[in-house]
């Protein structure tokens, strides 16, 4: 892992030197303890999570991977912009590598931030083939920070990634502690009314779905750094500090609220782009997406990194401390959020007449006539330390909820601040330094999230990737892409190769991102300039949703001539995906 | 616009501080105690250029004698709009949540300054304008002068309050010979 820094003569006579280093990286099988349980698993030079890969803008790079395992493997470079046979995804990008073989990967680094890296074979990823990568840009950034950590998150089942596709297919609520049961069916009853509650009940098994699934997977332990909530991993800081925290979200399946009372967080970037700096109590990070922030912890005492799973089935816990050993309190998990009928709305199975006669008040469990509902008695328990667990936004805005443009109207899934606060929105990410002039997008591509919970099939446009033609996009052009989620599962979709330009109405500041989650029942535009040549991944990055099928080749035709004759070799070669 | 804009900058020129948020004006603006007063041009000792960027200065700190009138070529060359504010950094702090504001109700957006809303009025004579003498709120491509004679001492900071710009590091240090 060590760079060797190879000037050599040749850069002597040159004006601008060219930075290279070379880089080794190892696959091997690796013991995970999470502090809960220990497991076999994957990593990358002995351990999961991986080395930190620290590179220079400008550098090009060479990495050796010697795969020590029984079976193929791969390393798709997260984020990064890169020729595409480069991009370590077996039966796209390259075969794979075999067991016992090495393969040099050599690309340059065109580009700064924070990214990462993970095995793109099979279900190696969920099983702790991922890492880090770090990248410094060639000139300042343009934000100040004393210190820096990279704050990387996990979701840790003790079951393996092909044990937990397996159940998923037998089963698809094997993994949901979540389901209503039927005592809950009778408080909602008395709460909302027989009629509410069984046409409300009726519509979600209609749409083959079952209520409480913000989360298709229970049951793991969060990992911040490899670390378990008990073994606690901490960041060291002198008090004024300011503190860049790199938070990357390499779980399988899990998206992660994340907050740090008593600290304001300003997020400078994200997915590796900076954006214009807003400062947050709380955010939510998808699955692969990438935030940094700047913290300035000013007191002499612990900070508790806290990052509760959207569903609320489990967290990750760390701490900033300026000494090794202390530790601050660790927040309750707050109350999961259950999805309405607004959240389901893009069900293509729904039948919209039955909704007409239904009480739309009593669905949206955020909005004040639900507060109404509630049993006073009890409040009398409650811990009032936890007071701040409660959704103070929905509170102020009346009857309508919390509202957030990237989430359904009348949704229960818009999170809120535990404190009350600023939790960040997609709307509030703003290019800092536009990539690309904005133009108008030569075309629109509409990409239907689609799936089907009771068989755990999930699709684009109704057809899984077995079964699909690519997409095919012209060198030079600008697609419009539009996501339809027609389910009622929030996806991540990551296209590779090229960067996604979410339109968040902001024109030319709307952001440029790896990753672009897609919550229930909305439609999220994206547009990419088609500036990468060869073929290219494109598919929800839920683990167990692109195994399943949400996944597309994506084939980019023209460009430099060298390219389409390497797409061709590796379309002769085949290899798995 | 441009009439609009230069009629704003002869009116900001011809009033003396105003508060631009109502029952925000203590501790929030450039009469504390710690950080000095407006100069007089011809009392400044010598001018000092800064460059703004999105989103930092250059240069990140400069040296005054204690009392020292300094003239302050401000001069925004970055894509955003930025301040530059000569203040403690309580006052900074306080002047956030002001700025917060302005981006709240559209004063600020992104590269550009809404001039007709920082004029509207607010109530009971306040506005939004942006016109306190130890700061300027610029436009990208544009240049003002702030005169400042800075106090005795103290702990003072020039920064830049446009919200997430101050946090993220866009301010300098004022060390004292």
């Amino acid at each position: 892992m060590k760079p060797r820094f190879l000037t050599g003569l040749l850069s002597l006579l040159m004006p601008a030197m060219v930075l290279a280093g070379e880089y080794d990286l190892t696959v091997d099988r690796v013991k995970i303890d999470t502090g809960d349980f220990v497991k076999e698993g994957i990593g990358y030079n002995g351990k999961s999570p991986g080395p930190v890969m620290r590179f220079k803008e400008g550098e090009n790079v060479k990495i050796n991977v010697t795969n020590n395992l029984d079976e193929m493997t791969s390393i798709h470079w997260h984020g990064l912009i890169l020729p595409f046979d480069q991009d370590g995804v077996p039966g796209i990008s390259f075969p794979g590598i075999k067991p016992g073989e090495t393969f040099t990967y050599e690309f340059p680094i065109q580009q700064a931030g924070t990214y990462w890296f993970h095995s793109h074979s099979g279900f190696q990823e969920p099983d702790g083939a991922y890492g880090s990568i770090v990248i410094e840009p060639e000139g300042r950034e343009p934000f100040r920070y004393d210190r820096e950590y990279v704050v990387q998150l996990t979701d840790k089942h003790p079951h393996s990634g092909d044990r937990i596709m397996r159940n998923l297919k037998m089963m698809p609520d094997y993994y949901n502690r979540e389901q209503q049961t039927v005592g809950e069916f009778f408080s909602d009853v008395s709460k909302n009314g027989l009629m509410n509650t069984v046409s409300d009940r009726m519509a979600w098994g209609g749409m083959r779905m079952m209520k409480a699934d913000v989360e298709d997977i229970h049951g793991f332990t969060g990992l911040i750094n490899g670390k378990g909530p008990s073994q606690n991993w901490t960041g060291i800081f002198e008090p004024g500090e300011r503190i860049r925290l790199r938070f990357i979200n390499s779980s399988a399946m899990t998206y992660f609220d994340i907050r740090i009372p008593g600290l304001d967080m300003t997020v400078v970037q994200a997915d590796g782009n900076n954006v214009q700096p807003v400062s947050v109590d709380e955010f939510r990070i998808g699955v692969a997406e990438t935030y940094d922030v700047i913290v300035r912890p000013k007191d002499e005492q612990a900070y508790t990194i806290f990052a509760e799973s959207m569903g609320r089935s489990g967290y990750a816990r760390a701490t900033l401390a300026p000494e090794e050993g202390m530790e601050a309190a660790v927040p309750q998990l707050r109350e999961p959020a259950r999805l309405t009928m607004a959240d389901m709305s893009g069900m293509a199975g729904m039948d919209h007449g039955s909704m007409s006669g239904m009480d739309h008040g009593n669905m949206d469990m955020n909005s004040s006539e639900g507060m109404s509902g509630m049993d006073h008695s009890n409040m009398e328990d409650m811990d009032h330390s936890d007071m701040s667990g409660m959704d103070h936004g929905s509170m102020v805005m009346g009857k309508e909820g919390p509202s957030d443009p990237f989430y359904a109207k009348g949704s229960g899934l818009v999170p809120t601040a535990a404190n009350g606060g600023k939790f960040l929105s997609y709307a509030d990410l703003k290019a800092q330094d536009p990539l690309y002039e904005d133009r108008e997008p030569t075309r629109e591509i509409e990409l239907r999230l689609t799936g089907n919970m009771e068989r755990y099939t999930w699709s684009i446009n109704g057809v899984k990737y077995e079964d699909a033609d690519p997409i095919r996009l012209k060198y030079g052009e600008r697609v419009r892409f539009k996501f339809v989620n027609e389910t009622m599962m929030t996806h991540p979709m990551h296209l590779h190769g090229m960067w996604s330009i979410l339109d968040v109405g902001a024109d030319q500041w709307n952001p440029i991102k790896h990753t672009v989650s897609v919550q229930p029942g909305t439609t999220v535009y994206m547009e990419t300039e088609v500036d990468g040549p060869g073929q290219w991944a494109f598919h929800c990055h839920l683990s167990y949703h692109a195994a399943a099928g949400m996944f597309r080749k994506v084939i980019v035709e023209g460009g430099p001539e060298s390219t389409q004759a390497k797409t061709d070799v590796i379309a002769k070669d085949g290899g798995e995906v | 616009m441009n009439a609009s804009k230069l009629f704003v900058a002869g009116m900001a020129l011809s009033m003396s501080a105003t508060a631009f948020a109502a029952g925000a004006h203590d501790g929030g603006h450039g009469h504390g105690a710690t950080s000095g007063e407006p100069g007089k041009a011809s009392e400044a000792s010598r001018t000092i250029t800064v460059e703004m960027y999105d989103n930092y200065y250059e240069p990140e700190e400069i040296s005054v004698k204690p009392g020292e009138t300094v003239r302050f070529v401000v001069e925004n060359k970055g894509n955003l709009v930025h301040e530059f504010n000569v203040g403690t950094p309580d006052m900074h702090e306080a002047h956030q949540e002001e700025m917060m504001m302005m981006v709240e109700h559209g004063v600020i957006q992104g590269g550009k300054l809404n001039h007709d809303m920082m004029n509207m009025d607010m109530g009971n004579g306040h506005s939004m304008k942006h016109d306190d003498p130890n700061s300027v709120l610029l436009e990208p491509g544009q240049s003002k002068e702030v005169v400042w004679k800075f106090s005795d001492k103290g702990n003072i900071e020039f920064a830049c309050n446009v919200p997430g710009h101050y946090q993220a590091g866009m301010y300098g240090e004022v060390n004292f010979e």
